[in-house]
């Protein structure tokens, strides 16, 4: 073999190559066992879902995945050899896997959507609950009292666990104790209290003893521990994103440490501590076991949190759910739906700061 | 001119000199200590209230199986309840495990970007359904297609003792509470495995690649085994949330006062943090409510040592990947 | 025999031009090669024949496409989002991405090191050797050979031999790049494609790479892309030399045996980067 130098006369004619994915290309013959190992299975199980009396779960699982499994590792032996069975069947239960979550996801959704319209009407939005029995028909009473007091009882518990959770935050990336290792600790402990536990904390320490009477308060303080830790966490990692450059530039002109942290520091994470009080809000506001131990329940609009029992939509649900009248239940799906959008709308907030903090 | 001793200057503290940095600092510590207190509080105040039951009961109260307060002593006792809540969770967890590990491999090393990422939305949204949503659902969708699920169990594999049920009610059985269960862990554990699976290392891929592997062969030998730590955290992350979970199990399963060691399609069965909502209501201001709280407080210790161990396995995993 | 069998053995008996070897059997051929990553085109018009049993050395300044060229060559390429590829890669007279061909077989043919040492770390030594043959599926008996065979032409035999069950997250640099190759060699490839594998390294390990690399080309066909030109000298019988301009794809300036490269150059850009001048 000789030297070889690039001949620059080809270039015009390699300029003309086109762009190519050639491992795009699939054989007919994989395309076409893939094609049958589809369909070939879906379509025995239809016709024998639909065509007869086989229970439908029986035929899924009896006849529809064994037989998809071998299609599915037909195919691969044909396109791929012995090595590709595995891969097949493992794309068989991934896929079922997947469908399998989503298709009760999308059930819920469904669910939720189909039933709670029924109840969908301004009046119900904005009226109480005030002389509504389970049979009312649904022209009448809503769940306005029940928004305003989740509204109630969430807002009471954001003043209380935005403060601390947000210094939860500054304690472990600003001060940087001595403490960190265990504040992040009990942070994380604290995470997993589990809610109905939240509510006999503060029902002990504070109903029992008389101190407060069920209340929107009390409820509030109860959705304060479960909030606490997600603001801490969020908080923290989003404190953790903001660059030393900007603490010592500040600390470099004569800012004191306090003033640095509460003049460049927060301002700078101020759309992610926002994402981490709304990320905080989403996870309590459906919390239903606190409430029920704490806030007792009331049939009408209640604007004072401090010494009168409060209803809001999950004690408003759990009070509707198993009522044996038609129009209580749909009530139930239709406050259902309405914290369902609220926890929706937190969420897409949630998401476009999110989006905005990358930028 | 006298010489001074060379002093020990403390930097630390002479960085935070200023005194409205130390009120700040004394601020924000005391303030991060909240959590501590919380958890000291609850261990400390619904363990007050465990102490009577315990003195008036003793440790019957962890190992009898019933609620009778016409008795004298009481016959009462959450042992039940506990063994119910840990089945449910082990129900929960071998449909939710499989389902959720699946979804996540499915997300990072098989859909395309596009797909993957609105999967990512949506488990985020499914992990926020409130619990007393998916009880509601549960109650009047879930129930109807399960006890046809749980007939069939019965009837082609009754003689197995776990799908055993003689009473013909299929209604309020540990099968449907754990499935319940299982729709909660699913996004939790879906997340967690979706997120230690997508930071396998690249070269570690690479390498697995050029030695000629397939998909299985890859997630059997580098990439399972590169996240199981982080994996695992997340199941038992899970569990915590199964075993402390009150509402929708309260809709769905009918709390007996008697241990269903494994009758898993049998009405009937128990939870702790059920039996608390549902003989709330009910309780007498004294002797009752202290057996709730009680109750309470054991329920706090088993999930406080799951989420522990959780978050310690988690943590552990992801320093070893950085 | 056939008329085309028959020409392809007068081809290869016929003596090179520079009449210095007789020509050997080619192996590998990369044709026409062209690369882009999205719309931008980074390699272009690349041809080279890989003789059986020869070390090619692919030199240049970074940027110039060495490393993705050779990526192309076991159907790596492929997995990078966004990669695309025209021309030719013919392994043994086959088209490497025709649809026909399974990209695990070509893989276990035309093996891989990458620059950054990479066993896994969860396994042993040992099962690291023979983590090929799990990957793969692949079915060899007597693993207790394989082990020591492979080590040893790696060259890692009698620093592990003792300790073939501890985890291979203990070894130095260097150690864990000879495992890599062990490895490698554990599934048997034909070419062993090897990106800049001491770029990490320390001289004496280099060392003992480049010993590896010499000993391994009695039996196999090896690429190895480095930015060192000592490096090629010592290693390679061939060289390609690949360059790019600024905003304009790479392509293989000259190639030919390392030896007329290195000391007679035909192209003043190639005099000018085996001198030092530039890159």
């Amino acid at each position: 073999m000789s030297t070889i130098v690039f001949d620059k006369e080809r270039v015009s004619e390699l300029r003309k190559q086109k762009i190519q994915h050639p491992w795009r290309k699939r054989p007919r013959k994989f395309t076409f066992s893939v094609a049958l190992a589809v369909l070939l299975p879906a379509a025995v199980a239809a016709g024998l879902l639909f065509g007869t009396d086989i229970p439908d779960p029986l035929v899924m699982i009896l006849v529809y995945l064994p037989l998809q499994l071998v299609a599915a590792a037909l195919a691969a032996i044909v396109s791929k050899g012995k090595h590709g069975i595995a891969d097949s069947i493992i794309y068989v239960f991934a896929i079922g896997g997947s469908v399998f979550s989503l298709v009760i996801l999308l059930s819920l959704i469904f669910t939720l959507f189909v039933n709670g319209l029924k109840a969908f009407s301004t009046q119900f939005l904005f009226q109480n609950n005030v002389y509504i029995s389970p049979s009312t028909p649904l022209d009448y009473g809503g769940v306005g009292h029940a928004i305003l007091g989740t509204l109630l009882i969430v807002g009471i518990s954001m003043l209380v666990a935005i403060p601390i959770g947000v210094a939860t935050a500054i304690y472990v990336t600003e001060v940087r104790g001595r403490a960190v290792p265990y504040v992040r600790f009990f942070v994380q402990a604290m995470s997993g209290v589990p809610s109905v536990v939240a509510g006999l904390f503060i029902l002990t320490v504070l109903i029992l003893t008389g101190a407060l009477s069920t209340s929107a308060l009390a409820g509030g303080l109860a959705y304060a521990i479960l909030m606490l830790p997600t603001v801490a966490r969020t908080a923290e990692e989003v404190l953790r994103l903001i660059p030393e450059d900007l603490r010592t530039g500040a600390l470099a002109l004569g800012s004191t440490r306090a003033r640095t942290v509460m003049k460049v520091v927060l301002p700078a994470a101020k759309t992610g501590i926002v994402t981490a009080i709304v990320l905080g809000m989403a996870r309590v506001i459906g919390e239903t076991a606190p409430l029920l131990l704490v806030t007792g329940y009331s049939d009408s609009t209640v604007l004072n949190p401090v010494s009168s029992p409060i209803s809001a939509l999950p004690t408003y649900i759990f009070a509707n759910v198993d009522q044996p009248y038609p129009n209580a239940v749909t009530r139930a799906w239709g406050a259902a739906l309405v914290l369902i959008i609220l926890v929706g709308i937190l969420f897409v907030i949630a998401r476009i700061l999110g989006r905005g903090k990358v930028k | 001119m006298t010489v001074t001793d060379p002093v020990f200057r403390d930097l630390h503290s002479a960085a935070t000199s200023h005194r409205g940095d130390r009120i700040f600092n004394r601020t924000v510590t005391a303030l991060a200590f909240t959590a501590l207190l919380v958890l000291a509080g609850i261990s400390i105040f619904l363990g007050a209230q465990a102490v009577p039951v315990l003195a008036e009961l003793g440790p019957s109260y962890l190992t009898t199986t019933a609620w009778d307060l016409t008795s004298t002593p009481p016959d009462v006792g959450i042992w039940g309840m506990l063994y119910g809540s840990v089945l449910l969770a082990v129900i929960g967890l071998l449909i939710a495990v499989p389902a959720g590990l699946l979804l996540a491999v499915f997300m990072v090393f098989m859909a395309p970007p596009k797909i993957s990422k609105a999967l990512t939305s949506l488990v985020d949204l499914m992990a926020a359904i409130p619990s007393v949503i998916i009880g509601l659902w549960a109650f009047y969708v879930l129930t109807g297609p399960a006890v046809e699920w749980q007939q069939l169990l019965n009837e082609y594999l009754g003689w197995i003792p776990i799908f055993q049920n003689t009473s013909g009610n299929f209604l309020g059985t540990p099968f449907i509470a754990g499935f319940v269960l299982a729709i909660m862990m699913i996004p939790i554990i879906t997340s967690i495995s979706r997120e230690v699976l997508s930071h396998t290392p690249p070269e570690l891929i690479n390498a697995s690649e050029a030695l000629g592997c397939s998909l299985w062969t890859m997630l059997r030998y580098v990439a399972l085994p590169y996240g199981r730590g982080g994996i695992v955290g997340g199941i038992m992350l899970g569990l915590g949330r199964a075993l402390g979970e009150t509402i929708a199990i309260f809709f769905v399963l009918k709390i007996v006062f008697e241990v269903n060691w494994y009758n898993i399609i049998e009405s009937g069965g128990g939870s702790v943090a059920s039996l608390i909502v549902s003989k709330f209501g009910e309780a007498n201001a004294g002797f009752e409510t202290q057996l709730l709280l009680a109750a309470g407080f054991f329920l706090f210790l088993l999930t406080l040592i799951v989420n522990v161990i959780a978050n310690l396995i988690v943590s552990r995993t992801g320093r070893m990947q950085r | 025999m056939s008329t085309a069998e028959f020409d392809q053995s007068v081809e290869t008996l016929e003596p090179s031009m520079s009449g210095r070897s007789p020509a050997l059997p080619i192996q590998l051929t990369a044709r026409d090669i062209s690369v882009w990553f999205g719309k931008r085109k980074v390699l272009e018009g690349v041809n080279i024949d890989f003789p059986k049993n020869t070390v090619t050395a692919l030199i240049g300044p970074s940027g110039c496409g060495k490393s993705t060229f050779i990526r192309t060559l076991n159907r790596l390429h492929e997995l990078i989002p966004g990669a695309a590829l025209a021309g030719e890669v013919l392994y043994e007279g086959k088209d490497i991405y025709s649809p026909d061909i399974d990209p695990t077989h070509i893989r276990l043919n035309i093996g891989m090191v990458f620059q950054k040492p990479n066993p896994f770390p969860s396994m042993s030594i040992r099962g690291n050797v023979l983590s090929g043959l799990k990957l793969s599926g692949m079915k060899r008996s007597n693993h207790d050979d394989i082990v020591e065979e492979t080590l040893t032409a790696a060259g890692l035999w009698n620093e592990v031999k003792d300790r073939l069950g501890a985890h291979a997250g203990e070894l130095s640099g260097g150690q864990a790049q000879r495992l890599v190759i062990a490895r490698a060699l554990a599934v048997q490839p034909h070419v062993l494609l090897m990106d800049e594998p001491c770029s990490a390294l320390d001289p004496a390990s280099t060392l003992k790479i480049e010993e590896t690399i010499r000993e391994l080309s009695k039996d196999i066909t090896v690429i190895i892309v480095t930015h060192n030109m000592q490096q090629a000298v010592r290693v390679s019988d061939y060289t390609a030399f690949f360059l790019a301009a600024e905003n304009e794809p790479g392509h293989v300036v000259e190639q030919g045996p390392t030896t007329d490269i290195f000391s007679n150059p035909r192209d003043q850009r190639t005099l000018d980067y085996v001198n030092g001048r530039f890159g």
